[in-house]
């Protein structure tokens, strides 16, 4: 340790401004505090601060991705084949899902590296977040070249040319996967990619419910041997993290008790949902469309609705950020969620572009927030 | 009484609280004055080195108010002047006299108050060199003899970290409290916010008259004049003017009139683990952190801060207690730095988020120094800032138009009722590392150059 204290101590001269290598300080700043906090202390009031830093933050939404991960390479493994042992669905997930992560990190790394260099900001600690959320949205057997396409479209597009971390509007790792999704829609839809073994037509379960017209949607789900116990657990075939609701409850607790998460949007899209379902129920006896008929509980169980509620639309930079913009985006995610599954049949999933809508209005929504606040102030005002 | 509430805030566990036993400072040989200490006051000097004052003697006085006086804490010698760089003078230092004389003003009894003119009042509190204990909001400078003021505020719950407590202070001698308070509402014709917490017992604050008494609880800052105001006659535009007075300055107040003589003295506290020992002092104005610290060590490497370590100056030992301050902190420095510090489970860490383990022990075993434990990076919303600022705004959107200069929208979203101090919490716990605090002064200063 002590090694790597003083190579980090004797590069440090030439990084400094004035150093040859000043333009990769940014480099060095994320290599040095990721080994070491800084010891830098306060120039000015207040003299003592709390522990908490980006990192940290930013390490916890890591830890609370891990039990979705981990369950994602197991039933990766067995949905390719499920007679196999444990051993073999774990060497075959991980054989799939490790190369997904590690391409995303690679490839979204070295784009974060080039524009800090060239933008002269630091590195911020996001992407690591957004470079495993990635490929927790893709089907298993998504060809590597696209992972690195996504995750380049993603981190330029969704993020740096505005300005960066804490400057993007959409949620940079929804940016990525839209692009994939409509770039190399046959690698992203239809039935077959959601699993490994290519020859294995795997529907998922909101697939099945989208597939028929004038059916009961509930009974297809069920009549395709989705049970809500494998639905919840996660036994169904569906993005790599997004299937088990077990593991995505677990990663919620983790984010709303350490606040990383706020616990509005959450509660916000799960009253969406269910109310939007439940509306779109008492319409199915009037149509044909048999994804009305969906229940509230299908909803929420089948498909990434929960995994892209608690990781993807609680993203603090794109989601509101007024605890009452925070509700109505919540809600909005969740209402637009449901029509976009039960109106659109060529989206058999609808929370992405449900969050990435949401995304689009939560500048709005903050915006009439905050004038309902100036004018409640003023109000107070009055009143003295 | 009704007892306001407040939920959000954070009251820090930091070792080393002063112990309630009074200490005397003793005598020192100098004192110093520090023009930088006076917000708004613009000042120019009526003495030279070499010249003889008197304790009350008018040292300098504002160009921008010409009638506000800053005189001297002791009688003695000017023996030098530091200038610094644009002519701007840092310190005045008197060599103090072995026996003390004193200028005379006008003395009163408690019932020869009550028919005294705002005028009378006003003209003795300026030319003792008292009145710059009057601030005023917004912009927290030495008020505006000309200003009207719609309240005046005095907090007897300072809740920051080693602030001297209220009841203490006035079981020692309470002298000059309400004739203190009734000048103030004579002064000024309105009414006077008297704000207590919970425990506050001492009877001349809770049977205090010609005040408008309060009660406020909750953590820090809910003893903060800011958030007083806030709640009870927010400011509404940058005319809007609210005086505030500290605890201690109002029985200096109430002892000029009685007494005659301009009152020196203050109760301050010695806290911070690095010193030897911690407790009450007794003191007087412009005296050096040296004597004041005497015969008191301060174990390896550390901070003088005057006042409180949420708001206070660093300082030197050869620095005077600012004119405001009441705490002398003292905490550790340090720059060691952690190996994969944030991966640790962070029993020693101390946080008010949930993410370190320290959180189970309720920081307990925690320790904490000048490090920032981080480094800087842009706004990430995560609500830590609004968790620590019981008031009714929204920081971060003020945040951002602070950094994009927007006065309209600085001015929509309430920057007239900031104040540094009240964000010194959101500056603690943000992650970011924003040092919110200073965003806010610089937001204020712009509003009140550009505004």
């Amino acid at each position: 340790m002590k090694g790597i204290r003083s190579f980090l101590d004797r590069l440090e001269p030439h990084v400094m401004s004035g150093g040859k290598w000043e333009r990769y300080a940014p480099l060095y700043e994320m290599v040095d505090t990721i080994f070491y906090v800084p010891g830098t202390t306060t120039a000015v009031a207040p003299h003592i601060r709390d522990a908490v830093d980006m990192k940290r933050s930013m390490f916890t939404v890591i830890i609370a991705l891990l039990p979705a991960l981990f369950f994602g390479i197991y039933n990766t493994g067995y949905q390719a084949d499920p007679s196999g042992g444990f051993l073999q669905h774990v060497l075959t997930g991980g054989a799939a899902v490790l190369p997904m992560i590690l391409v995303s990190y690679t490839v979204g790394g070295l784009w974060e590296m080039l524009f800090a260099v060239v933008r002269r900001h630091d590195i911020n600690e996001g992407f690591l977040v957004t470079g495993i959320l990635f490929p927790m949205t893709l089907p298993p057997d998504m060809p590597l070249w696209m992972v690195a396409a996504g995750i380049s479209f993603g981190v330029v597009i969704g993020k740096e040319v505005t300005g960066g971390t804490g400057y993007n509007v959409f949620n940079p790792a929804l940016v990525a996967r839209a692009f994939v999704f409509f770039a190399y829609p046959a690698e992203m839809t239809g039935d077959p990619v959601w699993s490994l073994a290519g020859e294995l037509t795997a529907a998922t379960p909101l697939a099945v419910a989208s597939a028929v017209q004038d059916g009961d949607a509930g009974l297809l789900v069920s009549q395709a041997g989705y049970s809500f116990r494998d639905m919840f657990l996660g036994f169904v075939p569906g993005s790599v993290g997004g299937t088990s609701k077990l593991a995505v409850i677990a990663g919620a607790i983790v984010l709303v008790v350490t606040r990383i998460a706020n616990w509005r949007i959450i509660a916000g899209g799960l009253i969406g949902l269910i109310a939007a379902a439940v509306s779109a129920n008492m319409l199915a006896p009037a149509s044909g469309n048999t994804m009305l008929s969906l229940s509230p509980i299908n909803h929420l169980l089948a498909g990434g609705f929960a995994f892209g509620l608690v990781f993807m639309a609680t993203d603090p930079v794109s989601a509101a950020q007024t605890d009452r913009g925070r509700w109505i985006y919540g809600v909005l995610i969740g209402v637009l969620c449901v029509m976009i599954r039960v109106l659109n049949q060529a989206f058999a999933e609808g929370i992405m572009l449900a969050i990435l809508l949401g995304n689009a209005f939560a500048p709005m929504i903050d915006y009439f927030v905050l004038r309902r606040h100036i004018a409640r102030r003023r109000v107070a005002y009055e009143k003295q | 009484m009704d007892v306001l509430r407040l939920k959000k805030g954070h009251d820090i566990v930091l070792a080393g609280q002063p112990e309630k036993r009074l200490v005397d400072a003793g005598k020192p040989a100098r004192l110093k004055i520090r023009p930088a200490d006076f917000r708004g006051i613009k000042p120019k000097l009526m003495v030279k080195e070499g010249d003889h004052v008197r304790t009350g003697s008018p040292v300098m006085y504002s160009k921008t108010f010409p009638d506000v006086y800053v005189t001297a804490p002791g009688s003695g010698r000017i023996i030098n002047i530091v200038i610094g760089e644009r002519r701007v003078v840092k310190e005045i230092v008197i060599d103090l006299d072995r026996a003390e004389t004193f200028e005379e003003f006008e003395r009163f009894d408690e019932q020869a108050v009550t028919s005294l003119s705002p005028e009378k009042i006003q003209s003795q509190l300026l030319r003792s060199g008292l009145w710059p204990v009057i601030r005023q909001r917004p912009f927290s400078s030495v008020a505006d003899p000309a200003s009207k003021p719609k309240a005046v505020f005095v907090s007897a719950t300072p809740t920051a970290p080693f602030t001297p407590d209220s009841d203490f202070i006035l079981d020692q001698d309470a002298t000059g409290f309400q004739m203190g308070l009734s000048i103030l509402k004579r002064l000024s014709g309105s009414p006077v916010h008297l704000v207590a917490g919970t425990k506050t017992s001492n009877q001349v604050v809770t049977e205090a008259k010609d005040v408008v008494f309060h009660r406020f609880n909750g953590p820090h800052p809910a003893g903060n004049v800011g958030i007083h105001i806030h709640h009870i006659a927010p400011i509404r535009n940058r005319d809007d003017i609210v005086w505030y007075v500290a605890l201690q300055d109002v029985l200096r107040i109430g002892r000029l009139f009685l007494r005659g003589k301009l009152p020196v003295e203050k109760i301050v506290t010695l806290g911070g683990e690095s010193l030897e020992k911690q407790h009450y002092a007794r003191i007087r104005h412009g005296m050096m952190l040296k004597d004041i610290l005497r015969g008191n060590r301060i174990g390896g490497e550390s901070r003088l801060i005057s006042g409180d370590v949420l708001t206070g100056r660093m300082s030197a030992p050869e620095d005077a207690l600012g004119f405001y301050h009441d705490t002398v902190s003292v905490i550790a420095q340090n720059t060691r730095r952690d190996f994969f510090g944030w991966l640790k489970p962070g029993r020693h860490s101390y946080s008010t988020t949930n993410l370190f383990l320290s959180k189970l022990f309720k920081n307990r075993s925690t320790t904490i120094d000048t490090r920032l434990h981080g480094s800087q990076r842009v706004i990430i919303p995560f609500g830590n800032i609004e968790s620590v600022l019981p008031m009714d705004l929204l920081p971060t959107f003020l945040i951002k138009m602070i950094i994009a200069r927007d006065i309209d929208e600085m001015e929509k979203l309430g920057i007239y009722e900031c104040d540094p101090e009240d964000f010194a919490l959101c500056s603690f716990v943000d992650a970011s590392k924003m040092e919110i605090a200073e965003i806010i002064r610089e937001g204020l200063e712009y509003v009140e150059k550009n505004g």
